[in-house]
């Protein structure tokens, strides 16, 4: 399998798990809310000061769980919604405790304490577990406020409270840490799997780097090479002008192999400017000069462009012009230097096509190549 | 002032190594021309010898950055034959100048072999079109620009990448005359359209005289 697959795979079954996790802790939520809060709120439902405000809490948490469960038939998260959401489950809360009857907190009469905990840890289940746990706390706090604003806190009151606390916070509280363990598996795996990632385009780079290297280096291998081999063992001499023409042309052909690593905007005229720069090293005068426009031809193109260039202003005499120009899709690099007798490259590429003329010591060679548009 | 009478050019540049340097190419010339230095004075070109001056050499920069088009404009409507000589190379510019009436655009690295046909040129009330303005010619792509033929396009192309117009005969097989008629075909055209300037119309009616283009190919609809 590739690895792209293999993060696919566990990327899936990851998404499995809290799914799954999910639909149990609505299920769960459902039963409580549906089933012992429902039933609760029944039995006892002539014992309450506002019995529709008590039906109106249910039904506001009824609709939070059916918007999970619409939420999880669409595969969708609560997003902006669950701020809303949470609110609805607290004032719910609120709702309910405000019509409470006297000294009935944490008892069967008080069925939402034991129901709207479940509801808030549904729609907090993917937040962090201190989301969760702050909710939670809400809820209890407003139970409590319950008991110590609007009823007399007696002793049992409290303990009941307490002891009613543990499943209310408890078993929530053990749902949103499996859920936190889980989220925090997800992040960990994404992160090690960027860092895999990363590793292997830096592997990549590096073999690609390794590759041009080499192509670059045989590139090099069949003229320069024989070059410097001869000025080594002594076979060329270094006042031979035949032997210098050789190492001006070699050097022009170097530049414009590094320039053609660069990222610039125009590559033909940054390898061409290469190419001038060593003949005025030389002390030429070199002229150049360009008119219109051109599209980025491949690089094998530009090879043969600019061969005419490297050729004749490593031989040119005293001056130079070069010259680009680019209408209706036609370039065209031109030289004309006072360099008398010298060869005319062969393009390699088939779209090019190269003419010279020889007028006494001046040579004009001309470039040109169609881009197809 | 035509004919074989010594030919007077006043320049009017504010460096003083140019228009030396404009003065000893004249002096050298043959038969010499004779040049007045205005240095960066405009009213010299008006008053003084500078009015009698059969061309005029024009910076069209004296201020930096600000081409002086309105003076070039003035120039021209009175009849006074403008070379415009510029160190900037941009194509617009140098088209506009050509539009204005100017008899020529050169760079300021276009050197005597230029500057100096050049000047003889204006004197004769004829254009000339150096390499730069040739590629600026040929990489014109305005809208209401004249419609060129193939061999015309051609002839500036190749004088424009050799700067040689001996070169440019033998690529393509013709004299240096032809080449000469077929760059100043251009240049009619170029006269015949845009902005109406007493040059512009003097030139477009002896090209018409002499035969150099006919009135059909003047009105030839543009591209």
């Amino acid at each position: 399998m590739t690895p792209t697959g293999e993060a696919v795979e566990e990327e899936a079954t990851r998404a499995r798990l809290r799914r799954g996790l999910r639909v149990a802790t609505l299920l769960v939520a459902l039963a409580i809310v549906a089933g012992l809060g429902l039933a609760n709120l029944l039995r006892h439902l002539d014992e309450y000061g506002t019995p529709l405000a008590q039906v109106a809490a249910l039904g506001l948490l009824v609709a939070v769980l059916a918007g999970e469960a619409a939420l999880l038939v669409r595969r969708r998260s609560w997003g902006r919604l669950r701020l809303p959401a949470v609110a609805v489950v607290l004032a719910a809360s609120l709702l309910s405790y405000a019509t409470l009857p006297d000294g009935r907190t944490s008892t069967t009469v008080d069925w939402i304490f034991g129901a709207a905990n479940w509801v808030g840890v549904v729609v907090l289940l993917d937040r962090p577990l201190r989301v969760t746990v702050s909710f939670l706390l809400a809820h209890e706090l407003t139970a409590l406020l319950n008991v110590l604003v609007l009823h007399e806190p007696s002793r049992a009151a409290l303990a009941r409270f307490a002891t009613g606390s543990v499943t209310v916070i408890g078993f929530p509280l053990c749902v949103a840490v499996v859920a936190g363990l889980l989220h925090g598996l997800s992040a960990a795996a994404a992160a090690s799997r960027a860092e895999i990632e990363r590793v292997r385009v830096a592997e990549a780079v590096a073999a690609e780097s390794h590759r041009r290297r080499q192509q670059r280096f045989a590139e090099l291998s069949a003229t320069t090479i024989p070059l410097l081999e001869g000025l080594a063992d002594g076979s060329l001499r270094p006042e031979d002008p035949q032997v210098q023409r050789r190492s001006a042309i070699e050097a022009a052909r170097m530049r414009r192999l590094f320039a053609e690593t660069d990222t610039v905007a125009d590559p033909l005229l940054h390898e061409l400017r290469h190419c001038v720069d060593v003949a005025d090293r030389r002390g030429v005068v070199v002229e150049l000069d360009t008119r219109g426009q051109w599209p980025a031809p491949p690089l094998a193109v530009r090879r043969d462009l600019t061969e005419a260039v490297v050729v004749m202003l490593a031989t040119a005499a005293s001056k130079a012009r070069v010259t680009v120009t680019g209408v209706a899709g036609l370039v065209s690099v031109s030289v004309v230097a006072d360099c008398g007798e010298v060869g005319v490259p062969s393009p390699a590429t088939p779209g090019v096509r190269v003419e010279a003329l020889h007028d006494d010591d001046t040579v004009w060679m001309e470039a040109q190549w169609q881009a197809t548009t | 002032m035509a004919g074989d009478d010594l030919i007077t050019a006043v320049i009017v540049d504010d460096h003083t190594a140019i228009a030396a340097g404009v003065r000893f190419w004249c002096a050298e010339a043959v038969p010499p021309i004779e040049l007045i230095d205005a240095g960066d004075r405009l009213a010299e070109v008006w008053t003084g010898p500078g009015a009698g001056a059969d061309v005029v050499i024009f910076d069209l920069e004296l201020v930096p950055r600000r081409p002086d088009f309105g003076e070039l404009r003035r120039l021209v409507d009175n009849g006074r034959r403008v070379i415009v000589y510029s160190q900037h190379t941009d194509d617009a510019t140098a088209m506009k100048c050509v539009d204005l009436g100017a008899l020529a655009y050169l760079t300021k690295r276009e050197g005597p072999e230029h500057l100096v046909p050049a000047i003889r040129a204006a004197a004769r009330g004829e254009p000339y079109t150096g390499p730069s303005l040739s590629g600026a010619i040929i990489a014109d792509d305005s809208p209401d620009r004249p419609r060129l033929s193939q061999r015309e396009t051609e002839v500036l192309r190749a004088w424009f990448v050799s700067s040689s117009k001996d070169l440019v005969a033998a690529k393509l097989n013709i004299t240096v005359k032809t080449v000469d008629t077929y760059i100043t075909r251009v240049r009619i055209k170029y006269a015949n359209a845009g902005r109406a300037a007493r040059t512009k119309s003097e030139l477009v009616g002896r090209a018409l005289d002499d035969g150099v283009i006919t009135l059909a190919e003047l009105n030839e609809p543009v591209l």
